[in-house]
Order: C-alpha cells, then sequence, then structure tokens
C-alpha cells in the first residue's frame, strides 16, 4: 500500500503545472535538485558520447558477454517495437488535435454490445499492433471513449486489423489457424469487454491529472481553419505525438528491459519439450508469448516455426494471447489504467485464452 | 527550468533517430531484426528527426508566450500543460542509445545458447516451408545450415543422406554434451527479431576440436555420415577441413 501512495504522490507531483511543481518536488524529493543536476551533468556528458562515439576501445567494450546479449536482445526488441509506437503516437497526436469529443459521443454506441462490438472492430480504422494501439487508446478515453469499447479495441486490435489478417495468411494460409486466431481474438476481446461494461470508469482509469497526458493547447488557435492554421494545426498533432511517444516510451523500454532478462537468463530450451502434450504445450506457449513480447504484426511468422512440433491449440494460444498481453504491452498499460486493472487485464484474457486452447486441444482434436 | 527539459526531449527524440540511422547506415542493424524491417527503420528514423526538429521549433519558440498566458478555463481538452517526465524518464529514454552506443554491437552468440538450450531432437525435425524452393539449390554444397536441417526433416531415412558433401560456416559451440572431437556449427535463425532467434547447427566431428574457442566463425568442409552425439543417432559432418573466418556481415539465417 505504502509504495501505492508514494506512486500516487510522486506521479501526481510529477504534473503538475510549471510553477507549482518546482516546489512541489522539492518537499517530497528534499535531495532533487542535487540529484536533478547530477543527472542533468551525467545526461550532457552521454548525450555527448552518443554523438561523438569515439571512446578509447577499451573502454567502450568493457562489457563482458552477458551484457553484451543481453543488450543486442533489449535492442531488438526495441527497435522493432519502436516505429510502431511512433506510428501509433502520430495517430494519437491527430486525434487529439482533429477529433472532437462530440463525434465520439454522437458516433460510439454506449449500450454494453454494439460497444464491445465496435471496438473489437476498430482495428480496421486503426490500424495499429500492441505497442500502437495503446497510445490511441488513451487518446481516445480522454475524448470520451466508453470503456467497453476502448478496452475491447485494446485487446482486439493488435489482431484484427488489416496487415496482421495478411502475415497471418501469408504465413498459414487459410485454414484452422487463421480462422481460430480471429475467432477467438474476437470472442475474448468481446467478453472481456463486456465485463467492463459493468465498471466505473474513474475505478479503471488513471486519473487524467495523474497520466501526463499531453492535452492540446487549442487556446492559441482558432476553430475557424484557414491554411495556415491547419498547417498549424498539423504541428501541433505533431508535438502532442511526441509528448505521447515519450510518455509511452518509457514503459516499451522497462518492459523490453524486463524482457530482455528474462530472455538472457531463463532456459527457453525447457518449455520447448512440451509440444506435445495438450495442456503444457499451451501453458510453454503462452509463456514463451509473453516472455517474448513479438509485434503482432510478425509474430505469425515465428508461430509458423513452431507449429510443427506443438499442439494446435497452443500455436493458437500463443497467436491469440501474446498480441493481447506480453511484457511490455502490460507495462505500458500502466500508462492508461490503474494498477488493479492492468492485472484483470492480463490475468481475463490468460484464463479464457488457456481454457479454450486446452478445450480445442482436448476435444477438436485439430 | 522549461527549456532544458524540452531541450533533452528534444535531444531523446533526434539521438533516437540518429542511432537508428546509423545502425542502419552500418550494417549492425541486422544484428538486431529480420532485413525486411530495413525500410521502416530507416522511415522511423527520418520521423524521429523530423518530429524532433518539430518539437524543438514549436515548443521553444512559443514557451516565452507560453508562461505569460494564463488559463483560466475550465474545458480539459483544450489546455496545454506541457506535461512533465522527471530527469529519471529523460534517463530511461536514452538508455536505447546509451547502451547502444556504450555496449559493442555484436549479434546473438555462443553465450546466448546456452541459455536457449537447443534441444538435439528438434535438429531433425525443424519445419520446412511448404514451397519448392529447396529444390532449386541443386548441389548440396550452396546449401546453409538452415536447408539442411529441412533436409532432414524431409527426408524419410537420413542415412539417404550419408556421403553428401557439406559446406557451411557458422560459429563453434560446445558444452559438456559434446565430446572432445565434437563441436557445433551454429547460426541463430531469426524470424522477425533476435528475440525469437532460435538456434540451429550441424554436430561436427573434428580432431582438432580442442584448439576452436566458442564464438569464433569457422567454414567447415565436409561429409554427413550418420554417427552418434549424445546417445543420439544423427547425422554428423566429418569435417575435411576447418578455416577460421571473419564474422559474415549477416550473422542470422532468417526464416
Amino acid at each position: 500500500m505504502k509504495t501505492t501512495d508514494l506512486d500516487a504522490q510522486r506521479s501526481s507531483s510529477e504534473n503538475l503545472e510549471g510553477k507549482e511543481r518546482s516546489t512541489e518536488t522539492a518537499v517530497s524529493y528534499p535531495s532533487s535538485s542535487r540529484a536533478v543536476n547530477i543527472i542533468r551533468l551525467l545526461t550532457g556528458v552521454l548525450v555527448l558520447l552518443i554523438f561523438a562515439g569515439v571512446l578509447p576501445g577499451d573502454i567502450r567494450y568493457f562489457l563482458d558477454d552477458k551484457l553484451q546479449t543481453y543488450t543486442t536482445i533489449f535492442l531488438g526488441i526495441f527497435i522493432e517495437a519502436v516505429p510502431f509506437l511512433l506510428a501509433g503516437s502520430l495517430v494519437s497526436g491527430f486525434i487529439a488535435v482533429f477529433i472532437d469529443r462530440d463525434m465520439i459521443t454522437n458516433y460510439v454506441p454506449r449500450r454494453a454490445v454494439p460497444a464491445a462490438l465496435t471496438g473489437a472492430l476498430m482495428g480496421f480504422v486503426f490500424p495499429v499492433c500492441e505497442c500502437g494501439v495503446v497510445p490511441v487508446t488513451r487518446r481516445l478515453y480522454k475524448k470520451g471513449l466508453p470503456l467497453p469499447v476502448g478496452i475491447t479495441f485494446l485487446l482486439s486490435a493488435p489482431v484484427i486489423n488489416p496487415i496482421v489478417l495478411a502475415s497471418t495468411y501469408v504465413a498459414f494460409g487459410f485454414g484452422p489457424i487463421l480462422i481460430g486466431r480471429y475467432l477467438l481474438t474476437f470472442l475474448i476481446a468481446f467478453t472481456i469487454g463486456i465485463i467492463f461494461h459493468f465498471a466505473k470508469p474513474e475505478d479503471v482509469l488513471r486519473p487524467a491529472e495523474e497520466t501526463g497526458i499531453g492535452l492540446v493547447n487549442t487556446c492559441n488557435i482558432m476553430p475557424t481553419s484557414t491554411e495556415g492554421q491547419s498547417k498549424q494545426r498539423g504541428l501541433l498533432a505533431i508535438i502532442t505525438a511526441a509528448d505521447d511517444f515519450l510518455d509511452m516510451s518509457r514503459y516499451l523500454i522497462i518492459g523490453s528491459l524486463l524482457a530482455a532478462g528474462m530472455q538472457t537468463f531463463i532456459a527457453q530450451g525447457i518449455l520447448l519439450g512440451f509440444g506435445s502434450d495438450s495442456t503444457l504445450s499451451v501453458i510453454a506457449m503462452m509463456v514463451l508469448a509473453f516472455v517474448m513480447s513479438i509485434c503482432s504484426t510478425v509474430d505469425a511468422f515465428l508461430a509458423l516455426s513452431f507449429a510443427n512440433v506443438f499442439t494446435t491449440g497452443s500455436v493458437l494460444s500463443f497467436l491469440v494471447f501474446g498480441p493481447m498481453v506480453d511484457i511490455k504491452s502490460a507495462l505500458m498499460f500502466l500508462g492508461v489504467f490503474r494498477r488493479r486493472t492492468v492485472l484483470y487485464l492480463i490475468l481475463l484474457p490468460l484464463l479464457f485464452t488457456l481454457l479454450i486452447a486446452i478445450f480445442i486441444n482436448l476435444n477438436l482434436g485439430l | 527550468m522549461m527549456n532544458t527539459k524540452i531541450i533533452a526531449k528534444v535531444v531523446v527524440l533526434i539521438s533516437l533517430g540518429l542511432f537508428l540511422g546509423s545502425r542502419l547506415l552500418n550494417g549492425t542493424l541486422s544484428y538486431y531484426i529480420h532485413p525486411r524491417f530495413n525500410n521502416l527503420t530507416a522511415l522511423t528514423a527520418v520521423g524521429f528527426i523530423l518530429v524532433g526538429i518539430v518539437y524543438a521549433r514549436q515548443n521553444l519558440s512559443a514557451t516565452s508566450q507560453e508562461d505569460s498566458h494564463h488559463h483560466d478555463h475550465d474545458d480539459h481538452d483544450s489546455h496545454h500543460h506541457s506535461h512533465d517526465l522527471s530527469w529519471w524518464g529523460v534517463a530511461i529514454l536514452l538508455l536505447p542509445a546509451l547502451l547502444g552506443v556504450l555496449v559493442q554491437p555484436k549479434p546473438l552468440g555462443a553465450n546466448a545458447l546456452v541459455n536457449r538450450n537447443i534441444n538435439i531432437d528438434s535438429l531433425t525435425s525443424a519445419k520446412s516451408p511448404e514451397s519448392n524452393q529447396l529444390d532449386a539449390i541443386a548441389t548440396s554444397s550452396e546449401r546453409n545450415i538452415l536447408d539442411w536441417l529441412y533436409q532432414f526433416q524431409r527426408s524419410g531415412d537420413l542415412s539417404q543422406l550419408n556421403g553428401e558433401n557439406v559446406h557451411v560456416i557458422g560459429f563453434v559451440y560446445r558444452d559438456e554434451r559434446f565430446d572432445s572431437e565434437q563441436f557445433m556449427v551454429s547460426r541463430f535463425i531469426v524470424s522477425c527479431c533476435v528475440a525469437d532467434a532460435a538456434p540451429a547447427g550441424l554436430i561436427v566431428q573434428w580432431p582438432e576440436t580442442a584448439e576452436l574457442k566458442a564464438d569464433e566463425w569457422v567454414e567447415v568442409e565436409g561429409t554427413l555420415q550418420m554417427g552418434k552425439f549424445n546417445d543420439l543417432e544423427i547425422p554428423l559432418l566429418i569435417a575435411d577441413s576447418v578455416t577460421l573466418i571473419d564474422a559474415p556481415n549477416h550473422p542470422y539465417l532468417y526464416q
């Protein structure tokens, strides 16, 4: 409980406006100004190094093999995910500037079933993977999107979008895996969306003042748009996107660090031994999906390499659960939802996918 | 104070762009992700730099005017606070580029293989692609390690492959399962990025194995012969020659 309070305090102090903030931080962290100076200095020096890259060889390459493996995997995950996060942030920025609250209140259904259906199909409007979907969802919630729509969108969009449809088709062709992936993703996301219909938004979402989301300054922009002003709005969208990106990529980086740690220090060979067991294979593939944190746009190609050795249910669980929840996306959820909600958003897809995949293995014999 | 933070954010954005761009230009990007992402990465690098420039121009010119501009209306959505990132946040954001500069770029090697504990059974059961592209590789000496594993899987009787000529490159890997004259010539197989890298290799029988060090890149020529590895009957590569070579530009094989 203590840590939660502390965190809340920290993040709220982070997000107070300009003048108030400096005094507030000084209160909660007495040594903060010195810390800030040190960090600023270090950052300056290190930035210099980035641009120069002229460290003498032996200092630069002092780090041993393990760290090298760790860094390679971390950068691999990060470099693969970061274009999608940037794209998602840009979409978010443009939504922030160009879409009004009214449009959402008027056109997005509020009743449970239509709302969840809308969320499930929104991936075709905003084709984003699991990194891009988080800033977009967060932005849409700011604009008054109903809770179940956003939850269903968050869980289904990484799979239910044209890009992933194409990559799954290329990898597996039209067959049980493709149909199963889409059917299960839809059912699970839809069900969880309906469940959240009965929750109160304020219990689920992080409070606005806590998320530090870049709110848009329309003060100095007249709504009547001449050509110059629409250019101005475009630039504003880009700035908002940059703030969103900077905010969300912290979670992406920490998630990638964790995922790389799991990969460097946990032997995956053990998991691969369970390929033919109808229950253990599903658990193994779900653990793998969670730990690997692979982007949903490409995971089908990877799943293909398991398809021979692993049961159909387990390959499906990899393709359904992975896009919904993995280490890095779970970390990013923290930027949108309260902690308890994040826990539900991990456990519910986990439970549903596990049960359905084992059921498929035991009964359908695909 | 406000300005320093904005400058820090601009530095983060632009250094990410430069980092991605430099990795792409010096070829080390292939240590991290499949080459099919090269264009996407180039686009992202340019995107970061452009966004960084826009961010700098808009915010730095706007801040003076921003401070004097008092917000007194309640409508949250039309309300700008340049929301804030702590300095820890900035430090985290600089981490990828920093690690990239401080740690020598190196592809995964024998060290990573230890943890990915290769499952020797799977060597002979790799999933082969449906297409006929394998048949196009007519001469066996042109097959790489992955092609050979596909070949193993396709042929019902592995002993039919006895006597086939093999010419492959890879890095040296050994653990306690190998006897003193055996090592594995290994490559990592990557489908998207190194997070999914799976090791693959051929077990080489070579009298001078003791002189080889883990992670050294070698070119192995020899012939296949059914033999025993760790009590398992699998095709061994009986080497005629093992030559040390430089690591290739594309260290991984791609699926």
